[in-house]
């Protein structure tokens, strides 16, 4: 198996290379091909999780077809589907698969795909080599149906995935109201493999979530270093 | 054949040889001896004819959909509607009793109106040679010379009718209904008498439990040539599946469970199940669903014959897909999502594919349903005021934590989860979630019964020579059982966190317990869940 070659093909085959000034964030993340989103240590499964449904396309009639494997959601708990409104806007229709062997996860996924029956495919999987990746991408290009693929920290090596993402939860934002409490959720994503803006891979976005007006935005390097609770930054407090 | 009774061993079936030299059932092993000293004898195994019975009546599902078991060796089959198929009752009797003899079952067949006169009829030992059929109407007299023991009794009913010297059912036709009730001590015995002699002359009628319930649709393809191959088995599956969708459509009707019957010709019988979320009759997509499970089919030495049910049948409301987008209604496209819910199904199993359902309750963990997916997505519009903010992920068992630094009345500053020690930078709270107190209506368990009888009795004073400390041990260990009851039995007020922790990570921690709630003792802390 000449594995260079495969690899090649794949970037040359399914994904059209964009030019540097027209790649952005969050480059097709659930909108084409597969994503693999890696957390950056065990623990920030949550952080991924809220980092995708914050990044989903606001669409009205949503439709998931969510994956998961039982040993990662007796690690990290199930999704409650009433809370994810507060990331994705409204609730989607949510179809959930579970099962404890990855050949059958991936199996479901590539069904979802194959079906046209739901808008986006999440799973939350163990591992997938780059020929399970390769599969899905290929289904992904030719039924339109884009693929998020939540990998433990241990996700390392070959994909033939469109992009990986690494993704880390960040102490939240000063709370304007109160300094002890909890302020809007932060997230820290690094683009680590990019195969569509292989420019821009390295780059780091440091991203907030507003609850209220629920969206995501950026923030700069030096505001993500919140101040440590117990001193309130009266400038922020005062423009509040 | 032999089996252990209460007083030694006992025969428990024998063959005809044996019969004629006097030996019958439930004569004691010895004096079966004393009768033929050159009995062969066996112990009995009741578990593997019970198996083999059951087999027998999936294999006589081929003749007839309705097949009953009675007791440990007897077969009843619904005919009617069937014999036609195969040329009268006459032949059919023939027919079966053919293919028995050939694979080596001894057997009497008799066939009459009522259940209860054919069982009696084929337990006649004077007409057990060749199939009996009984016809309608001269059940009466057909059974006047059948063997009380035919009457389908319990062995003490039966063995008490031999003493009255009813031995002939013909005998009970004339004896006075109300003077045979009399005779048994019990009213059940003397009902279930009167019952069985009306259900086998059809007076009342004997409803059957059939090991398959009767298909709403079935249809059958005979194989002249018995298929040894998959292809063929396939390409069954399609004729039958164009005519079973096509029945059904002609009623207006789909249906969630289709079974597959293959009948090899060596007697056994395989079969395989498929169900979907909602009422189908799209046979391609029905075939897609048996598709991964043929393989799984063995032919064996060839099947002459498939058959294909439909089970739980409702009707289908027939709708043509919206030409455009526009005029789609708002959602998902349910039908779709039901295929990939069955093929999904079909593969990892049934419960693989759930929807969330809200569902009214305070307690995070109830507040959301996980369902098996039957068809139709739950309602989420108008769940959207919920109170507090809940963490995106929740574990199914909330975690214990050990806290380092308590505050009273506050979050912790430092805590130990999943061995990891985890600094509390910020938090708020708390929540306060009352326990649904309608859910736990039962009493707590009274404090006089912890002073009760058991406690009381390890008094020292009781048994000098008892070990003091031991006892004291004892009653400890006791009084803190006791105490860990009370604590399971009344749910306690939780105090919910949202905290977060030096690395970013958001948690959402409880206290189980106010202090001095006395419900039990300090407040135990719990991670329940993950803030995205």
């Amino acid at each position: 198996m000449d594995f260079v070659r495969l690899q090649s093909s794949a970037r040359q085959g399914s994904y059209p290379v964009l030019k540097p000034e027209q790649a952005a964030f969050p480059y097709g993340l659930a909108r084409t091909g597969v994503h693999e989103v890696a957390e950056a240590a065990f623990g920030d499964h949550a952080a991924l999780t809220g980092f995708v449904l914050a990044a989903m396309p606001r669409s009205h009639d949503l439709s998931i077809l969510w994956v998961s494997m039982h040993s990662r959601s007796m690690d990290h708990g199930t999704i409650r589907q009433a809370v994810t409104q507060h990331l994705a806007g409204r609730v989607p229709a949510i179809l959930q698969v579970r099962t404890g062997k990855l050949f059958d996860a991936l199996w479901s996924v590539e069904e979802g795909i194959r079906s046209s029956a739901v808008s986006l495919v999440i799973a939350e999987l163990t591992d997938a080599d780059f020929t399970a990746t390769r599969r899905l991408t290929l289904a992904s290009a030719r039924y339109g149906v884009p693929v998020i693929l939540l990998m433990p920290y241990t996700r390392e090596g070959a994909t033939a995935a469109e992009a990986r993402w690494r993704v880390s939860a960040q102490p939240s934002s000063q709370n304007i109201f109160d300094p002890r409490a909890l302020g809007h959720r932060r997230w820290r994503a690094v683009l680590e493999r990019s195969r569509r803006a292989p420019d821009h891979v390295g780059r780091v976005f440091d991203l907030e979530y507003d609850d209220e007006a629920l969206s995501l935005s950026l923030v700069s390097r030096l505001a993500t270093r919140s101040s440590p609770p117990g001193a309130p930054d009266y400038e922020i407090r005062q423009a509040g | 054949m032999v089996e252990d009774g209460p007083k030694g061993l006992r025969i428990a079936a024998v063959n005809p040889p044996a019969r004629a030299l006097g030996v019958t059932e439930g004569l004691s092993f010895t004096d079966a001896r004393a009768r033929a000293p050159q009995l062969e004898h066996e112990d009995i195994d009741r578990a593997a004819d019970a198996q083999a019975l059951a087999a027998l009546a999936e294999w006589m599902m081929r003749w007839v959909p309705l097949v009953a078991l009675h007791g440990e060796d007897a077969m009843i089959l619904e005919t009617t509607g069937c014999d036609h198929l195969y040329g009268g009752e006459a032949d059919m009797a023939a027919a079966i009793s053919a293919k028995m003899t050939a694979s080596g079952f001894a057997h009497c067949i008799a066939l009459a109106s009522t259940p209860g006169a054919a069982f009696g009829l084929a337990h006649d030992p004077a007409r057990s040679e060749a199939p009996f059929i009984c016809a309608p109407g001269r059940e009466k007299a057909d059974l006047a010379g059948a063997p009380v023991t035919a009457l389908r009794l319990s062995a003490d009913a039966s063995q008490l009718l031999r003493r009255f010297g009813l031995t002939r059912i013909g005998q009970l036709y004339t004896v006075d209904r109300k003077s045979l009730a009399r005779r048994f001590n019990s009213r059940e015995a003397a009902d279930a008498v009167l019952l069985r002699l009306d259900q086998v002359l059809g007076l009342k009628t004997e409803p059957l439990d059939y090991v398959y319930p009767a298909p709403d649709y079935a249809v059958r393809l005979p194989c002249p040539e018995p298929l040894g191959d998959l292809e063929g088995v396939k390409e069954g599956l399609t004729r039958l599946m164009a005519k079973l969708t096509a029945e059904l459509a002609g009623h207006g009707l789909g249906a969630r469970l289709f079974d597959l019957r293959a009948f090899r010709s060596d007697g056994s019988v395989v079969s395989l199940s498929v169900s979907a979320a909602r009422a189908v009759r799209d046979p391609a997509h029905i075939h897609r669903l048996f598709r991964d499970r043929l393989e799984t089919l063995d032919p064996g030495f060839g099947i002459d014959l498939l058959l294909l049910e439909a089970r739980r049948t409702s009707p289908m409301a027939e709708s043509s897909p919206p030409l455009s987008g526009d005029l789609a209604g708002e959602g998902a496209d349910e039908a779709a999502l039901s295929r990939l819910a069955d093929r999904i199904v079909a593969k990892l199993g049934e419960g693989a594919v759930t929807v969330s359902a809200p569902f009214e309750s305070h307690l995070p963990e109830r507040a959301e349903r996980r369902l098996p997916y039957r068809g139709s997505l739950p309602d989420w519009r108008g769940q959207t005021a919920e109170t507090g903010l809940r963490p995106l992920r929740l574990f199914n068992q909330p975690e214990p934590v050990d806290v380092m630094a308590e505050v009273p009345e506050g979050p912790p500053l430092r805590f130990v989860w999943r061995r990891v020690v985890r600094k509390v930078t910020r938090a708020d709270g708390p929540e306060r979630i009352a326990p649904e107190w309608w859910l736990s209506l039962a009493a707590p368990s009274s404090a006089a019964s912890l002073k009760g009888a058991t406690l009381d009795w390890l008094s020292p004073k009781m048994d000098p020579r008892a070990d003091a400390a031991q006892i004291e041990k004892i009653r400890t260990q006791l009084q803190e059982d006791a105490r860990a009851e009370t604590r399971q039995a009344l749910p306690r007020a939780r105090d919910y966190y949202r905290v977060e922790d030096d690395t970013g990570r958001r948690y959402w921690l409880f206290r189980d317990g106010l202090y001095g709630d006395e419900r039990g003792g300090t407040p135990r802390w719990f991670m329940h869940g993950l803030f995205s």
